[in-house]
Parts: structure tokens; C-alpha cells; sequence
């Protein structure tokens, strides 16, 4: 089984793993999205998710990836001060739908990909289901035009 | 020359909101584009907006096949924000219930394979033995889909009775052993129909993340059940089947001998049920801030839950899920690059796709 502090000290990370509430959590420290992939890669982990959170007051977001390891849940939290943050995609391919879906709820920018069409709501607008705040992108409601109904 | 041809969201051979844009050269699959969202819902914000109660009806919602598993996931992230132990009698219920729920599933599945392969009778068959599982799930829990059985703490109901479910669980098995699993596993319907097609080879299995029995036929032995117990999973004996094939027959072989191995794990449970409480939930419950994350092997694969809390509050602040189809689907692409385009309706129902789930 591979231990757990090899991937801390791989990444360079000064903090310990923290087992909580049902995960083993890592804090990354300086060590970037797209490096903790590669060594997921390296370790062989299975991706699972990525969760957002929306941080109070505009602080920004929170994003947790979930992979894999041997039948333990792994959890790294990054949190973001804007809306973007390294796509993954290239090095995990699946991350792919769970990329998209972040963006369109959240309107976080995943750098280095294109996410065309929509994944879940094909036609609409990234970051009006589970944002709270409005995405710099958004119109103001009144300037929005009357929404085309099918015929 | 190319030409693209969709398939869905409405076609007879796709009856689930999905469309898969294939691009065929003649009568063969050279690429294929998948699309859904077609019948989103929206339930993880609904869910902030539902208290500790509500919310659990909302994600039995979720999907209408593994109702119990949904409920069973999200009830074990917030026991654990609820600092809440089940007592051992709700585990085996849980057990219990979410084995008959993969029988359900995995007949189903059968029956709507058998249906695509142009094998009728045996689709009949099939749904004939999912009434009967269904008939268990009804008296157990009064519900024949959403089963209401998952509170914070247990259970909702017991099994009074656990002996007289043995007759129940023998003749469900007798049916299976006689039938369907023969059927499948020595046809040659079944083997012109699906050895061979919409291969998914282990290097592209562990590529794409994919998860339950289509990375078991793919030679991937991952179960959660085994690997990361739950419930009371870590006393049952049991195999988990994996094929190495990748093929159709071999995502059929997998789920086949998971019949036989959740009829194992129902009966050692109910010969297990010691009496007892079935809910440990204190009256009134307090969450603790944070995030609790919690994994169960749904008949699909690995359904993840991560629930956040707010101080005080009685509603989630987050809930998220992954199912399982959301892992799977995409793979889909790569099954069906060469294949018949009359194979493909084939192809993509052998991951047992949800549609429900993926789209939320």
C-alpha cells in the first residue's frame, strides 16, 4: 500500500494528512493543481470529483479534488481568490465533465481548455445555478433581451 | 464519406434524454459526441434550501432506480457531522436494502439488454423476476421506489421478520440461477449479440475513471464494498467478479455473477440481524460545521456525497454528488469508435446508464 506521507513529501507539503469525516486531507501548500495531478497520475489514484464552494463575501472559492487511492478517499482542498484556476483535463482525462459543470455552475475559468457546448444546461449562462454572487460576465437584468421561446 | 448521425434525446433506441452524435463512415462508428443536460433539475441547489429532514426525500429523488443509495450516502456523510453511530441491527438492514436494490437494478438491466439484443421473451422474463425483488423491496419498506427506509441514525423501518424473507430471497435466486444467469452466460444469442462489441480496454477503463461493473469487466477490481467498507460490509464474505474482456459480454458476465454474490450477502444478513434499536438519532440533531464526504457501491458503480454545514443552521450549505453514469458516460465515446451503428443502442445501455443521476 502506498503511504500517504511519500505523496506529502513529494509535494513538498510541511503539513500533515488530516483524516476527517470520511477523507484523508492534504493541504497543498504551494504545490499547483496540475503537479498534484501528475503525481495522482504517477501514484496511479483514480479521479473521482471536484467539488466547489463558494467562499462568504466574494472571497473567492474553494475547490476540493477528490481522487482514489487504493480504496482510500483522498481530499486537496485549493482555494482560489478569482475565477480561475488550471484545467487538469489534459493530464486527467476524467476530469472533463466535471470541469465543465463547475464552470457553468460557478463561472470558474478553467485555463488551458475550451468547454463548448454547456455541459448540463446547453444555451445558457456559466454561474446562475449555484453562484450566489453574480458572475462579472452577467448583464444587468434589465439589459437582458426577452428569452426566444420555441416554436 | 462522413456523415453524422444523432441518436436522441427522443429515439426508440435511446428511450432515456441523452443524444449521442455519431460520425459514421458507412455503416461503422468512426467518433461520437456525447450530450446531455436534457432533463436537469437542479436538485444540489434545491437541496440548500431544504432542511436536514426534506433533504433526504429530495436526493431519494435523485435517481429512481438506486433511490435507497442515494439516501444511504448522504445519510452516512451527515451522521458524521452529526457525530451519529447507526446501531449494528440498521446496518444490516442498509445491507439489505441495498443489495435488493442491485438485484432490482441488475435484472432490470437484463431485461432491457435482452430487449435491445431483439431477445424478448427473455426481456419478459426479466421483468417478471424484477416484480418479485420488487415485491421484497415493497415488504420491507411499504414502497416499491422510493423507499423512505434511511434516516440520520438508522433506519426508518425494521424487518420484523428476517426468517420469513429467506423463503423470498431462496426462490429469487432459484429464478436467477435457473434463467437469467444461465441464459446470458451460455446463449448464443446473447454471445453473437454482445462478444466482441464496444470494448473498453483497461489502459482506457483506468483513462477515464470509470467505476461499479463496467471497470470490473474491464479488469479493474474496484469495490468499495471490499475496498472502503461501509456499513456492515466488513463482516460479509463475498467475490467481486472481474472480467478482463471489456466487452459487452464481459460488462453482462460481471453484473451475472453479482447477482449470485448480493443473494450471498442478503442471506448472511438476515441470519446476522441481531434484535436491537434501528435508529440511534438523539431527538434533536445537531450538525457540526464543515464537510463530511461519503462513498457507497451503488449497483452503477461509486456514488460520492461531500455535504458542508454551516453553524447552526438546519440546512445544508452544499451538497454534491457524483454518480455513477457521470463517471461512465463519458467512455461511452470510446466504446463506440468502430463498432455497427445498429450495435451502438447496445453499447451505450451496457453501462447501465442513468440519465436521472447524470443530470441531477
Amino acid at each position: 500500500m502506498i503511504a500517504l506521507d511519500a505523496i506529502r513529501e513529494t509535494l513538498g507539503t510541511a503539513e500533515p494528512w488530516v483524516e476527517s469525516h470520511g477523507a484523508h486531507w492534504l493541504n497543498p501548500g504551494t504545490a499547483t493543481i496540475r503537479e498534484l495531478a501528475k503525481l495522482m497520475n504517477s501514484v496511479s489514484a483514480r479521479f473521482i470529483t471536484i467539488t466547489a464552494y463558494e467562499l462568504p463575501a466574494s472571497e473567492g472559492f474553494r475547490l476540493e479534488y477528490h481522487w482514489d487511492l487504493e480504496g482510500r478517499l483522498l481530499g486537496f482542498p485549493f482555494e482560489i481568490a478569482g475565477n480561475s484556476i488550471d484545467s487538469i483535463y489534459d493530464l486527467c482525462e476524467a476530469a472533463d465533465w466535471i470541469e465543465r459543470e463547475v464552470h457553468e455552475g460557478f463561472a470558474i475559468d478553467f485555463t488551458g481548455r475550451d468547454y463548448e457546448p454547456l455541459l448540463l444546461r446547453e444555451g445558457d449562462k456559466p454561474g446562475v445555478n449555484l453562484r450566489e454572487a453574480p458572475a462579472p460576465s452577467d448583464p444587468a437584468p434589465a439589459a437582458q433581451g426577452p428569452k426566444e421561446v420555441a416554436k | 464519406m462522413s456523415y453524422k448521425i444523432p441518436m436522441g434525446p427522443y429515439h426508440p433506441g435511446l428511450e432515456e434524454p441523452y443524444k449521442l452524435d455519431m460520425i459514421c463512415e458507412g455503416e461503422t462508428v468512426r467518433d461520437a459526441e456525447l450530450h446531455i443536460g436534457f432533463n436537469f433539475r437542479g436538485i444540489e441547489h434545491l437541496a440548500e434550501t431544504r432542511n436536514y429532514v426534506q433533504v433526504i426525500a429530495l436526493m431519494e429523488r435523485v435517481c429512481g432506480i438506486c433511490s435507497f443509495i442515494h439516501t444511504l450516502t448522504l445519510c452516512q456523510a451527515m451522521e458524521q457531522l452529526a457525530g451519529v453511530e447507526p446501531p449494528p441491527r440498521a446496518k444490516y438492514i442498509r445491507i439489505i436494502m441495498a443489495e435488493l436494490e442491485r438485484l432490482h437494478s441488475h435484472v432490470l438491466w437484463a431485461g432491457i439488454a435482452s430487449k435491445l439484443m431483439g431477445f424478448k421473451t427473455m426481456f419478459m422474463t426479466c421483468f417478471a423476476l424484477r416484480e418479485k425483488v420488487m415485491d421484497v423491496l415493497q415488504a420491507i419498506s411499504g414502497n416499491r421506489v422510493n423507499y423512505s427506509m434511511n434516516c440520520v441514525g438508522g433506519v426508518n423501518r425494521d424487518i420484523e421478520d428476517p426468517i420469513a424473507l429467506v423463503p423470498m430471497i431462496d426462490e429469487l435466486e432459484r429464478e436467477m440461477m435457473r434463467t437469467i444467469i444461465p441464459i446470458f452466460t451460455t446463449s448464443s444469442t446473447a454471445r453473437s449479440r454482445c462478444a466482441g462489441i464496444g470494448i473498453l480496454t483497461h489502459e482506457k477503463a483506468i483513462s477515464c475513471a470509470v467505476v461499479g461493473p463496467t471497470a470490473r469487466a474491464s479488469g479493474i477490481a474496484q469495490d468499495l464494498r471490499r475496498d472502503a467498507p461501509y456499513a456492515a460490509y466488513e463482516e460479509m464474505k463475498f467475490e467481486v467478479p472481474v472480467e478482463q474482456a471489456g466487452d459487452v459480454r464481459a460488462r453482462l458476465f460481471v453484473r451475472a455473477l453479482e447477482i449470485i454474490e448480493s443473494c450471498g450477502i442478503i442471506r448472511q444478513a438476515l441470519a446476522r440481524m441481531a434484535p436491537g434499536e434501528i435508529s440511534s438519532a438523539p431527538e434533536k440533531l445537531v450538525f457540526a460545521a464543515g464537510t463530511a464526504t461519503s462513498r457507497v457501491e451503488a449497483p452503477r458503480g461509486e456514488v460520492m456525497y461531500s455535504v458542508s454545514w454551516k453553524e447552526n443552521s438546519r440546512n445544508p450549505a452544499r451538497v454534491h454528488v457524483r454518480t455513477p453514469t457521470y463517471a461512465n458516460m463519458p467512455a461511452v465515446r470510446w466504446m463506440v469508435r468502430g463498432a455497427r451503428l445498429a450495435d451502438t443502442p447496445l453499447i451505450q445501455a451496457s453501462i447501465d446508464p442513468c440519465y436521472s443521476c447524470t443530470d441531477r
